[in-house]
Formats: C-alpha cells, sequence, structure tokens
C-alpha cells in the first residue's frame, strides 16, 4: 500500500478506492478518523494510520462501529473535522447514536461517515443497502461512481456537513472501495487543525454551539427538515451530478455510484448514444429534484440502475407523481419491472440486458459456441468450498466442540457469530454453529436460550465469538446472561486479532491503530468481573479442551466462559514465527479409505494442508500450504501422520 | 446391504442391546465409550464396518464361529461346548488375597506369562475411582494389578483393538460371554487394523449374570463409598442376596441388597443367552457354595493343555465339581438363554425375529432346538 501522505499532489497514482477515501480525509483536513473493521471498508483506517506519522490526524480502531461515530462526533463537537468509516452492518451498529445526532447536529468541525456497502454479499453475512439510513435520519447522503470521485466526494461532503450542519453519509461500494484505478492526489492543506475546545456554556460571544442534547426534540425536528431542504438546494448544482446524452432521450437512464460505468459501456456497447441519456446522480438523498424534474420532463421512459434497493427509483418515482401533468406519460424500468435485481451486484451485461430488452434490440453478447466453450472450461475448475487457513486455530476448537457435544450426548448446540469462525456453519468448522445474525446475537441467543430450562429446554447451549467481537458486543450480552442467571458456556475464540478482516489491532492487542503500546483489557478480568466461571484452553491441546468443555457443560447454572487462546495462524506468519513441526504422513501406517478411517483427515477434518497422494491413494501433506500446527498428527487414528518438531 | 456405523447404532445401540463389550471402539475414530455410553463422534461413510461385523448383538451364526474357534460345529446344550469340569483354586496366597473368588483366571495369566506362552494379558482394570478400564498386563506385578472382578461393563476389548495392527505379541484375553462371542467373530472374520487373532493363544471366559451400567451405576456406587478406598467388590452366593465392597483396611464391608444394584443392569445384558462364554478356551466363574473355589469349563484342548500344566506346576489345585452343583450350573444357565429369548422376542415383537440369535434367520429355530427350549 502506498503511504498516502506523501502522493505527489497532480501525479496520477494507482489507488484502492478505499486509498483514495483516505486520502480524501487528508486533503478535507480533518482532524480525527475512527472505525470498526469490516470488508469491504477495512482498509481506510490503515491507510490513514500509516499516514498519520506524516500528518496530525488521530487515528483509531474503536471497539465498535457506535463508539467510532462518537469518537468521530466528539472531534465534531469540540470543532475538528472528523471522519469515520464503516461497511453496511456497522450503520447498524452505529444507527442508535445517529438517530440522535440529526437532532442534535454536528459541531464546529464537519463530520462525514463512509459507509462501504457489498452488493452480492462476498464479504459479509448480510447483503444490505445502508442508503436508507440517511433517508430514515433526514441526513445528507452522496455515492462516489469512482476511485477518483470518492476521494473528491468526501472533501466536499465536508463543505456539505458544515453548511448544513448535519452528518453527511458517502456510500461506497465493494466495487469502489477495492478496485484499483488511477487517483490524481490534490493538495494537502497547509493550515493546522483549529483548537479543540468543548464550546463554553452560557458564552454569548462565542457564536458555536455549546450543546448537544437531542431533547427536547420538537424544537430540533423542524430545524432538520430546514437543513435537509438546504442541503437539497446544494445538491441541485453538485459537480457530482451529471448529464449525458441527447436532449430529447428515448429513454433516460438514472444511475449512481459504480452502475453509473456499466450505463455508459452499456449504451455504447448498443450503439445507443443517440437515442439513451445518463444522468448520474452522485448526491442521492436528497434528491436533487429540479435537476432531475428537469431531465423527466424530456422523455417518456426512465431506466433506474443502482445496486440493491431501489433507493432513486422509489424517490423519482415520487416526484414524477407530483410533478404530473407537467411531465409526458412516463414508463418506468428497473428493479419493480424486473429488469434489473434488487440484490446482487449489477454489471455491464445486466444493464445491457435491460437496455437491449427496453430498446427493442437482439443482442448475443458472445456467441453460442463461445458460451459453451466457457460452461466446459468452467466445469473443469475443482470447487474451492469456504475453509479455515492451514493452522487455523478455529478448526480445533470446532474439533473439540464437535467431539465435546458428542460424548455429552445431550444435543447440545453452538450459537455462532461473525468473524472467521463464522464457518463453523459449514464443513470447515464441521456444521457446529447453528446460528448467525449479528456481532455478539451469538451470546444474547445462548443468554435467552440458557433460561428456557423451566420450558423444558435440556440441551447444553454455547455460544461462540471471537476476541474482537467479544469487545464489540459480547459484552452486554455475557452481562445479561449472568445478571438474569442463565446457563450457558461462551466460546471466545482468542486468536489475538481480528483476522477476518486484516488482523487490526484491538482492546486485546496491546496495540493501538497507529502501533503506539496499549493497555491489554484482558478478557478473562473482564469475564471473570462480570461473574462469569473462566477457563482457558489451548485448543491445540484437544483432550484438556474436550475435558473441559464437558465440565462447563456439566455444570448446571451460570454462565461458563472457556477462552480459546491460539494465535491466528496467519498472524504467526505475519510475525514470522516459525511453524512448531514439520508434518510427513507414514504411507504404511495410513488405512486411508479402510474401516479404521475413512479419510479422517481428508473428508471430515479437512484441512487445506491434508490432501490424498493420487498414486497411492493415502493421505499426504501439501507441503506448499501446510503450517506445520500438528494438529492432524493428533486426530489420525492409524498414527501414520508424523509431526517431527522443528 | 450396507452393514456400518448407522446400522450398529439403529440395530443395536439405540435399541437398548449393546452388551458393553467393546469390539467396536478404539479400532475407530468415529466410535468411543463415554461415561459407560457408546457415542459415535462422527458419520463415517464407510459401507461395511468391522463394527457392525464383530458386534455380539448384530448377528451371530454360531456354527460359523464355533468353527472358527474350535474347529467344529457349534453342539448347543446349556453351556455349550465342553471337554472337562471341575473346581479349581490358586496356591499362591498373594494371588488368592487379590483375585476372586479362587483366583483361578490371574493364576492361569500369570503362568502364561511366565512360560512364554503369551506376551501380554488383556483384561480389565479398575482404575483409583474403581471404573474399568481394557488394560494390558505383560508382568505378575500389573496382572495383579488388573486382578478382581469390577461388576460394571468395562467395554475393555478397546485394549485390544488398542494394539497395533502389526503386534505379533501372543496374548491371552479374559472376557464375559458378549467379549468372548465378540473375539470368536474377530478370529473368523479379522479387523483391518487390529493385531492377527491368531495371536491370540488364550480366551479366558468370566461366568456372567449381568453388567450394571456405569452411566447410573458408577454415581450411584460413588455416594455409596470413598471408592479409591476399595480393594474389591463382591457378589457373594445365596443365600446372600448382595452386592458388598470391602476396604483395604480391614474395615468392615458394605453391603448393599441386590434388589437396589438390579436396576442399574446394564438394558444390553438382558439380551444375552451366553452366562458362561461359551467360545473361549477355559471358562471361569465362582463355586458359589464353595467360597475361595472357581468352577471351571474346559473347552478347548489348548485350555486343557494350560489347565495341566497348571495343575502340573502345583499352580492350581483341583477338585471335582457335586454333581449337584454342576445340575445347578447347567440350570442357571439354561435360565439366562431362556431369559434372553423372552426379552428378544419382546422387543422385536416377533417369535419369528430372534434378532442377534436369528440370523441368519433360518439359523434360530435351529438354535433353539439345540438350547432344547423350542
Amino acid at each position: 500500500m502506498a503511504n498516502i501522505a506523501t502522493l505527489k499532489p497532480g501525479s496520477t497514482c494507482l489507488l484502492m478506492g478505499n486509498e483514495a477515501v483516505a486520502r480524501g480525509v487528508l486533503e478535507a483536513g480533518a482532524g480525527v478518523a475512527s472505525g470498526y473493521p469490516g470488508s469491504p471498508s477495512s482498509e481506510v483506517i490503515p491507510a490513514l494510520a500509516e499516514a498519520a506519522s506524516q500528518t496530525d490526524i488521530y487515528v483509531e480502531w474503536s471497539t465498535n462501529e457506535k463508539v467510532a461515530v462518537e469518537v468521530a462526533a466528539g472531534g465534531s463537537f469540540a470543532g475538528i473535522r472528523s471522519f469515520c468509516v464503516m461497511k453496511q452492518n456497522g450503520a447498524n451498529v452505529a444507527a442508535d447514536f445517529i438517530v440522535n445526532l440529526n437532532m442534535t447536529g454536528i459541531g464546529g468541525g464537519g463530520l462525514v461517515i463512509f459507509i462501504s456497502d457489498d452488493p452480492g454479499g462476498g464479504t459479509s453475512n448480510n447483503e444490505q443497502d445502508s442508503r436508507t439510513i440517511a433517508k430514515w435520519i433526514d441526513n445528507p447522503l452522496m455515492e462516489p461512481s469512482s476511485a477518483q470521485e470518492a476521494k473528491e466526494m468526501i472533501k466536499w461532503a465536508y463543505e456539505v456537513s458544515e453548511a448544513v450542519n448535519l452528518l453527511t453519509f458517502v456510500r461506497g461500494v465493494g466495487r469502489i472501495s477495492y478496485t484499483r484505478s488511477n487517483v490524481v492526489p490534490g493538495e494537502l492543506p497547509r493550515k493546522a487543525q483549529p483548537e479543540a475546545v468543548f464550546p463554553e456554556i452560557w458564552d454569548r460571544n462565542n457564536p458555536r454551539k455549546s450543546r448537544f442534547t437531542s431533547g427536547p426534540f420538537p424544537v430540533f425536528h423542524a430545524p432538520l427538515h430546514e437543513k435537509l431542504e438546504k442541503a437539497r438546494e446544494i445538491f441541485e448544482t453538485s459537480p457530482f451530478n451529471s448529464y449525458t446524452g441527447p436532449e430529447k432521450p428515448e429513454l433516460l437512464i438514472i444511475a449512481c455510484g459504480a452502475s453509473t460505468s456499466y450505463c455508459i459501456e452499456g449504451v455504447n456497447e448498443l450503439n445507443l448514444e443517440d437515442r439513451v441519456s445518463v444522468l448520474k446522480l452522485g448526491t442521492t438523498w436528497p434528491l436533487p429534484e429540479k435537476l432531475v424534474a428537469k431531465h423527466l420532463k424530456t422523455t417518456c421512459k426512465v431506466l433506474f440502475v443502482e445496486e440493491m434497493d431501489p433507493f432513486v427509483e422509489r424517490s423519482v418515482m415520487e416526484l414524477a407523481a407530483a410533478l404530473l401533468p407537467e411531465t409526458a406519460h412516463l414508463t418506468f424500468f428497473g428493479a419493480r419491472s424486473g429488469h434489473l435485481t434488487p440484490y446482487g451486484e449489477l454489471s455491464t451485461d445486466s444493464v445491457i440486458g435491460a437496455l437491449a430488452d427496453i430498446m427493442g434490440i437482439t443482442y448475443q453478447p458472445r456467441d453460442r459456441a463461445y458460451e459453451e466453450m466457457c460452461v466446459e472450461a468452467a466445469a473443469l475448475v475443482p470447487g474451492r468450498p469456504i475453509n479455515m487457513c492451514p493452522g487455523c486455530p478455529h478448526r480445533a476448537t470446532y474439533w473439540a466442540v464437535k467431539n465435546g457435544l458428542s460424548l455429552d450426548g445431550r444435543n447440545g448446540f453452538v450459537c455462532g457469530d461473525v468473524g472467521c469462525y463464522s464457518m463453523g456453519f459449514a464443513g470447515p468448522g464441521f456444521y457446529q454453529a447453528r446460528t448467525m445474525h449479528a456481532m455478539g446475537s451469538g451470546t444474547g441467543l445462548a443468554s435467552g436460550l440458557g433460561k428456557l430450562g423451566r420450558f423444558g429446554l435440556d440441551q447444553p447451549v454455547l455460544a461462540i465469538c471471537g476476541d474482537s467481537t467479544f469487545y464489540h458486543a459480547v459484552m452486554p450480552a455475557l452481562a445479561n446472561g449472568v445478571y438474569n442467571n442463565s446457563n450457558f458456556t461462551l466460546l471466545i475464540a482468542d486468536n489475538s486479532a481480528t483476522a477476518m478482516t486484516g488482523f487490526q489491532p484491538h482492546p486485546g492487542t496491546g496495540q493501538t491503530a497507529t502501533g503506539e503500546p496499549a493497555k491489554v483489557v484482558e478478557l478473562e478480568a473482564v469475564c471473570r468481573a462480570m461473574g462469569a466461571t473462566v477457563e482457558t484452553c489451548d485448543p491445540f491441546d484437544l483432550p484438556k479442551t474436550i475435558d473441559t468443555l464437558l465440565k462447563m457443560m456439566a455444570e448446571e447454572s451460570g454462565v461458563k466462559v472457556v477462552i480459546m487462546r491460539h494465535m491466528c495462524q496467519l498472524v504467526k506468519g505475519k510475525r514470522k514465527i516459525a511453524p512448531s513441526w514439520k508434518m510427513h504422513v507414514d504411507g504404511s501406517k495410513c488405512l486411508a479409505d479402510a474401516c479404521g478411517c475413512h479419510r479422517l483427515c481428508t473428508r471430515l477434518f479437512g484441512c487445506p494442508g491434508l490432501m490424498v497422494d493420487g498414486e497411492t491413494g493415502k493421505a499426504a501433506i501439501d507441503e506448499a500450504l501446510c503450517a506445520g500446527c500438528g494438529l492432524c498428527a493428533q486426530i489420525c487414528p492409524a498414527h501414520a501422520i508424523i509431526g517431527e518438531e522443528v | 446391504m450396507a452393514n456400518g456405523i448407522n446400522e450398529l447404532f439403529d440395530e443395536v445401540i439405540n435399541r437398548g442391546l449393546c452388551a458393553g463389550c467393546g469390539a467396536c471402539i478404539t479400532g475407530c475414530p468415529y466410535i468411543v465409550a463415554h461415561a459407560g455410553r457408546i457415542v459415535a463422534l462422527d458419520k463415517c461413510t464407510g459401507s461395511e464396518g468391522d463394527c457392525y461385523k464383530h458386534c455380539p448383538r448384530t448377528f451371530f451364526d454360531f456354527d460359523g464361529v464355533s468353527e472358527a474357534v474350535f474347529g467344529k460345529a457349534y453342539p448347543g446344550g446349556e453351556m455349550g461346548q465342553v471337554l472337562e469340569i471341575f473346581m479349581a483354586r490358586a496356591t499362591d496366597p498373594e494371588i488368592l488375597k487379590r483375585g476372586q473368588d479362587g483366583g483361578t483366571v490371574t493364576s492361569l495369566l500369570a503362568l502364561a506369562l511366565e512360560e512364554g506362552l503369551i506376551d501380554a494379558a488383556v483384561s480389565t482394570r479398575m482404575d483409583a475411582e474403581k471404573a474399568p478400564h481394557g488394560s494390558v498386563a505383560r508382568s505378575r506385578r500389573e496382572l495383579l494389578e488388573s486382578a478382581g472382578a469390577c461388576y460394571e461393563v468395562g467395554f475393555s476389548l478397546e485394549a485390544y483393538r488398542s494394539l497395533p495392527a502389526e503386534s505379533t505379541e501372543k496374548l491371552a484375553i479374559v472376557g464375559t460371554g458378549c467379549q468372548v462371542e465378540a473375539l470368536g467373530k474377530i478370529k473368523r472374520e479379522p479387523p483391518q487394523n487390529s493385531p492377527d487373532p491368531r495371536n491370540i493363544r488364550f480366551t479366558l471366559g468370566l461366568f456372567c449374570g449381568w453388567a450394571l451400567a456405569p452411566g447410573t451405576f458408577h454415581p450411584y456406587l460413588k455416594s455409596l463409598c470413598e471408592l479409591s478406598q476399595v480393594c474389591k467388590f463382591e457378589i457373594p452366593p445365596r443365600p446372600r442376596y448382595s452386592f458388598e465392597f470391602h476396604f483395604e483396611n480391614d474395615r468392615e464391608a458394605g453391603s448393599v441388597s441386590l434388589d437396589v444394584i438390579k436396576p442399574h443392569i446394564n438394558s444390553g445384558c438382558h439380551y444375552c443367552w451366553d452366562m458362561t462364554a461359551e467360545f473361549s478356551d477355559v471358562s471361569i466363574g465362582s463355586a458359589e457354595t464353595f467360597p475361595g473355589w472357581n468352577t471351571v469349563l474346559v473347552r478347548s484342548p489348548r485350555g486343557a493343555e494350560l489347565l495341566a500344566l497348571a495343575t502340573e506346576k502345583g499352580i492350581l489345585e483341583t477338585r471335582e465339581l457335586p454333581e449337584e452343583k454342576l445340575s445347578h450350573l447347567k440350570w442357571a444357565a439354561l435360565q439366562k438363554k431362556r431369559a434372553a429369548v423372552e426379552k428378544i422376542t419382546e422387543k422385536s415383537g416377533s417369535k419369528n425375529d430372534l434378532l442377534h440369535i436369528g440370523r441368519p434367520p433360518e439359523e434360530s429355530a435351529d438354535i433353539l432346538s439345540r438350547w432344547n427350549i423350542l
């Protein structure tokens, strides 16, 4: 990753969208940046953290998104431009604060939140359109269509935020966040941050707001709508809205975000430049109604191209209803008409499909023989089901859980959570995790399920969470369980990192976002202080871990915590910690398909470092992948997998 | 037809027929014994499993097993193949003290080890808390540590199954009827990943009416006494009707009525027809009204040779079993068969389906006629 603080203004740089966003934050002169990791947004804070030593920005990983926005809002209240970043699920966590912040307004420094959504859900456990929150709370929202625009838009969002005294959202998507493209950096501000001060109360000479209390709401709600109208006026002439195409198009495309380029490509591919126009909206809430109305009056067909919810589609249809009879009879195409889907990612192909249908064009993107070859070629590629890494401690944890629950024999079950260990719902975790919702939900669910003994639920209740998730949202659920005398066992899979999103530090790692030493918020101490019975295991010690689980599950009441502590294999790799074992298979001992094994290691255990030797049919170690964790030697029934200490 | 772990659980374990012999565990990573239960840790995709093949409760080919063990068809009768019957007891005072009744089993194993007839003896050993486990003894000291009866199901054939497949050690295996039946099946169809059953030089059978289910009995026993202080368990002959536990330090023995004990009988034991461990080389039990003596049934020539050596060396003294005692023994063995058939019929719901006794089905009537209980 390039250091975004040292990019030469005016030069052309290859930047990831998230780096461009971070550069925008620096160019806007923000002094506070906070966030919680979550793909596709995770790279913004590290880029800012790396730049922190060259600039005077304060950067932190917060324990969760709500706290992150509060930290940033604190900056704003004290007069400092502040920034916050999260993924779509994070907006839900932050919402409780944000739905009050709209009433209080912000402080002297602009406040911008970058939320990166994940159409297609490739790196998420839900697919959610976060734009709705802007409409919900009457705050301005913008959507960049490229990395360059994302950078410019962040800067401009501060101007809007300060002009209307509201938090301003910039909504990205995975395609914007993760694509690397040419970005031309601008100048970094030369002036120092203003002095941070929480404004003094009753100081008549101080024009700055000194109170940020959301009640009494009637006082604040009416001005909020005035602010929103002001934002709408600003958006009418926004440089991020543009129109290309004929004056009176047969079809008007209204597009926003990453989809804009699919529209331009699609129109070109079908040679429709003279018949179809594209109105690109960078400011999508509040809708710049005058601008949109002007273009609605030039056509009688409109296609909406936007990813996920028909957000702009519905706003424009509402507007069109209000405009009647000033417009022609309009026909709308988009998610509602079924021409595009309100879920998943769009593509140039999907836009071309919609255009061809609306315009009555027959279009064959690729010749049939080629399509058939593609299908045949795809079949040659081996399937790659999701898996945990070789040496992953979660595999050991779930192996112990699987065996422990079987031995216990009372149909115990695990409430899952969000992190690498989410894969416990599938083969890599032996199908042990039976629920998956929001961060911390596993423990909350367990707290409720653990109270159902009176109605006959006699199965052991387990929950699992990661170390970072524990600080994020599990602590209140754990306190709830202890307070209400629930009966469940929480497993904290402590792998010393926020592993799934890229090993970001958290309150348990002893390090801040910018690499300074930090106080460790110790898991054992927190759980004990909350009143839980606490044990710590190394999940690679399978017998002890299984024994501990059995003992905890046998306890008839109370909240038990087992901390499964083993460092993430990838963190070990990053820290250049050498593997513990050199593994090999004694083929003469390997039972393979025979009774007494039936390929336990490759069929069930499923570490990617294990494979079947095509010639001998015996198990073998894939030396390119094996992490040398030694766990497979423990599970091989024939003692054919052998580890030599290195 | 698939006969693997799923069928084993459907037909035996989940139906309450498991005898707890331990033949299915340890050689298999999917089946383990835990807290007195057989547990499937995971799905095995094998359609043909040794677990099903060797279980004494899946099917039992009496003639086939008899051929494998004795080289001839199953003779039937109350006690199966028998060459000699007498009473015996150890002459070694240490063995007499540690062993059950006359200490005959321990004496024979010690002799076989000493004479190099075997390298190891597989039997059951109680841990400090008196929970039984399969164990392998390779010395007189280890043998003495595993002496004495444990009345709980111990899954102790796991000790044989856990020996390395390539082991060439000569073995003696001690077991109750179910275990000796499993060993008979193992001799007929050797397992794929355990030592060659031809290494088993002697099978010493133990008389057994039933065993207790550890899942419920062991916690109960623990509530009765300080288990680590117990040196011996005993069910003394009638007219006493009790389960007794003796302590190391001459403390007065504890005793509970068998009526309290019997609800803890392992459910699978009710389906057992084999009180005298009919497929062993030598079967040994209490001599009932002759305290300190064992009843010995010699079944095979190699069993006879071992007994002859023991008497010749003066390790065992023997005496005749009185006729009325023999009749009583036969009556008891037959009663066990009758009770099993009744329970099996109750379970299957049909006199024509005798479950493990009746597989192959055409043999069931034949077996009942050989037992004279048609």
